[in-house]
């Protein structure tokens, strides 16, 4: 069986997350996904963490993960013979992905107008903080300033600190996948159709209708509670410390009983302050502190255990130690392991969804400009061509 | 021009949040979505509305469930009587797509299992979603979204710098499931198309969700170095930061990635002399002496309203961006521009603002055509129209409690 993108051609002049991330799902489900790095290489290869600590541009983690099983073509599209090729590049791919400013995108020559003139049927995927248009769109951004216009920022911290946002790079990766989500619409549209189209996303428009029920009570209820609440949603609803780490809590009102039965507390069932999810709202502060007290004596993977053998949602907090030993993940094959000739070898994700065993390829990210010759000839660029672009044989 | 999923039919068994955000974004480019809840297996968001039970059809006027389920139909049916479950997979023989949340082994006891869905319709796409996957020690564990962030690793590198673990401000794990929804579809289909058989996907949430942490995993397993949250600092760049404004909790976010950018923010504060002040001339040192620096941009920053640094700054080239409330994204001039928002009309809640489709296809585009629907209300167009039933056998299913008007409200309370 073919892997579910086998034969689509992406062209990735991705910097940094967003459209790597995206470039990366292409990749990994069976597209040949090229990635135009400009000279020097994709700035994620400046960044840390790196293996040993020692900077090198092959071996950032950051890079290594969200580039796999893509060729690289270092190209500067800063030179006319750089756009010229990429051009002939573009005549041949079904998806390009990128993620600069409007301005600066155009500036390299990701103009869809020039794009769609040498390939109708081509899908243009831009992801930018704010979108094509409107009066920010050549505002500049990052991850940090895209949680904080996105909404997401000002819900997130305790109520007596700043807002604070969440780990790594979650507005870019939420671009990424949002652009993999687009443009697989687009490109089912396009082969429909025979015609392709420039795809706009903007990470602040696809967070909005993700602020859970905030958009939605303010917007019809008038309510807006205006305060971030840190771990302690609420007693049903929170991260509590434990012996040896932190444990989880979700309880909705079907799962109160399976909760007060995992957590040892059949009392509470009996207990009318606890009787209904109003009550038990209503005496938010004497059941948090018992909820409190329970996970304060508890082990992590104990408390989850039980969890698991009551139906209760407990769960705890997952390091990334946790995660390499989970024995979930190691059953279901997620953890990949990688050889990559400069970096060795380490555990990668896998899928984020599976199609079966055979659905999803494991390839080591590209050295820098690994595959411009192979790729240029390919593209039908000759011998003195690929010397303009691409300097001397190596 | 038509949506990219115009003449899908999906069938929606998904409840809460994380599945009906994802067949929501299925509506909104096209499908026809058919949303099945059992008369006493609804959908619990209708009853989170804070709608007195007094009120008529308070289930039809919760606000978070008509936001996750705009451009759905709606049909009543128990899957747990024989003659619900015949009735689900006609419909589904009839249907291109059936996506579902439940915890791993609810369909199989069901007698919906991919096996059996695929023996009346050999092309089915059949998405499960749920937390854990549908495979593996753990796959009977019940998990929420706040869950679903902590098992993915995400909640161990958030949090203050030098603090505890943070979950995130609401439940992250819920929608970041739901965006892969329209990928999982799209790939789903494209394999039919090639193949003429249907495919089974399981997207187990909690690993779609580490691959948002991917970075932290692959320095682990090279490194074996626990890395502790760093709060809104960044690895290299600095100041990176966010920074009280004018007004009550009011901030604004700073983030410098080189030194053109940071002699605009010098400039935009009218503290040239910073950028040649030796605490601060190059990266390195500002990332050293970061705290002092962001002590000194504050004392700016406080004098502004937070939007107002944001155009200033970003006036001088700075990357800003200020910390929006949600009544805040709904009034945003970008958003506002952008098209962010559109009015409907809903028969029983009525007129209220919702969220346009995310995603700008401008040949394609997704529409926000129907208000979410009310309990039932398709009934007569899936039962007659679409399976084809005649009156009698439609009077049956409410006879025996196949199929209702009303959800029964004693489930939820």
């Amino acid at each position: 069986m073919p892997l579910p993108l086998e034969g689509i051609r992406v062209l990735e002049v991705g910097t940094f997350v967003s459209a790597p991330y995206c470039g990366r799902l292409f990749a990994g489900y069976g597209a040949e996904v090229i990635k135009v790095e400009p000279p020097g290489g994709d700035i994620a290869r400046a960044h840390g963490p790196f293996k040993d600590r020692v900077p090198d541009p092959e071996t950032s983690a950051l890079f290594l993960y969200l580039n796999t099983s893509k060729r690289s073509v270092e190209l500067d599209l800063g030179s006319q013979a750089g756009r010229d090729a990429f051009l002939r590049l573009a005549a041949d791919a079904d998806v390009i992905i990128e993620n600069y400013r409007p301005s600066d995108a155009r500036a390299l020559g990701l103009d869809y107008e020039r794009l769609r003139a040498v390939n109708p049927r081509l899908v243009l995927v831009s992801i930018t903080a704010y979108g094509q248009e409107g009066p920010y769109a050549e505002y500049r951004s990052n991850n940090l300033i895209a949680f904080a216009m996105g909404g997401q920022m000002f819900l997130t911290g305790d109520p007596d600190k700043p807002p604070v946002k969440n780990g790594g790079y979650q507005a870019d990766y939420q671009g990424g996948l949002n652009a993999f989500s687009a443009a697989n619409l687009a490109l089912l549209a396009a082969e429909r159709d025979g015609e392709g189209q420039h795809v706009d996303i903007s990470v602040q428009h696809c967070m909005a209708p993700i602020l859970e029920a905030g958009v939605p009570f303010y917007s019809y209820n008038g309510l807006w509670l205006g305060q971030r609440r840190g771990n302690l949603m609420s007693s049903f609803m929170g991260v509590y410390p434990c012996l040896d780490g932190q444990v989880g809590v979700h309880v909705m009102a079907r799962n109160w009983p399976p909760f007060a039965e995992a957590t040892g507390h059949p009392e509470w069932l009996e207990d009318e302050r606890f009787a209904t999810a109003e009550s038990r709202r209503e005496h938010d502060d004497v059941l948090m502190a018992e909820v409190i007290a329970w996970a304060a004596g508890m082990r992590k993977k104990e408390a989850y255990a039980l969890g698991g053998e009551f139906r209760a949602p407990i769960t705890f907090i997952h390091t990334m130690e946790d995660l390499l030993e989970s024995p979930q993940l190691e059953a279901r094959g997620f953890l990949r392991r990688i050889e990559h000739p400069v970096a060795g070898e380490a555990s990668y994700p896998g899928p984020p969804w599976w199609m079966g065993p055979d659905a999803w390829r494991d390839g080591p990210a590209p050295l820098l400009g690994a595959d411009t010759r192979a790729v240029l000839a390919e593209a039908g660029l000759s011998e003195s061509e690929i010397a303009t672009v691409a300097g001397a044989p190596a | 021009m038509k949506a990219p999923l115009a003449g899908i039919r999906v069938v929606d068994l998904t409840m809460v949040w994380a599945g009906p955000f994802g067949t929501r974004l299925l509506g909104d480019y096209g499908a026809e979505v058919i949303k099945v809840e059992g008369p006493g297996q609804w959908d619990l968001l209708r009853g989170l509305g804070g709608i007195p039970r007094t009120v008529d059809r308070w289930y039809n006027r919760a606000a978070y469930f008509n936001h996750n389920n705009r451009n759905k139909y709606s049909a009543a049916i128990d899957l747990r009587q024989e003659a619900g479950r015949d009735l689900l997979l006609q419909l589904l023989a009839k249907s291109d797509v059936l996506v579902e949340n439940y915890r791993a082994n609810v369909m199989d006891n069901l007698g919906l299992s991919f096996e059996e869905v695929r023996a009346v319709n050999p092309r089915i796409v059949y998405v499960s979603m749920p937390g854990h996957g549908k495979t593996g020690p753990e796959a009977h564990y019940v998990t929420y979204g706040t869950n679903v962030e902590q098992l993915a690793g995400l909640v161990s590198v958030s949090g203050y710098e030098g603090g505890e673990p943070l979950k995130t401000g609401f439940s992250y794990g819920d929608p970041t499931a739901g965006l892969a929804v329209p990928a999982a579809v799209a790939l789903g289909l494209r394999q039919r198309n090639r193949t003429g058989e249907g495919v089974h996907i399981d997207l187990a949430q909690r690993e779609n969700l580490t691959g948002f942490v991917g970075e932290y995993l692959v320095d682990y397993s090279m490194n074996r170095e626990l890395r502790a949250p760093a709060g809104n600092t960044h690895l290299h760049f600095a100041p990176h930061g966010v920074y009280r404004s004018g007004g009550e909790d009011r901030w604004v976010t700073i983030a410098c990635e080189n030194d053109e950018q940071f002699g605009g923010l010098c400039r935009a504060m009218q503290r040239e002399e910073l950028a040649e002040d030796e605490r601060f001339a190059t990266m390195a040192e500002r990332k050293a002496n970061e705290q002092e620096l962001n002590a000194i941009i504050e004392e700016w920053t406080a004098t502004w309203g937070h939007y107002e640094a944001m155009h200033i700054l970003q006036r001088h080239g700075v990357p800003a961006g200020a910390v929006l409330t949600i009544p805040e994204v709904m009034s945003d001039p970008q958003l506002r521009a952008r098209g962010a928002w559109s009015e409907q009309v809903h028969p029983d809640a009525g007129a209220w603002e919702v969220e346009t489709p995310p995603w700008n296809l401008p040949r394609t585009p997704g529409h926000a055509r129907i208000p979410a629907p009310g309990f039932a209300e398709h009934n007569s167009y899936v039962f007659r129209d679409l399976l084809g039933l005649d009156e009698e056998a439609i009077a049956r299913l409410y006879a025996d409690g196949v199929t209702a008007d009303e959800p029964n409200v004693r489930s939820h309370t």
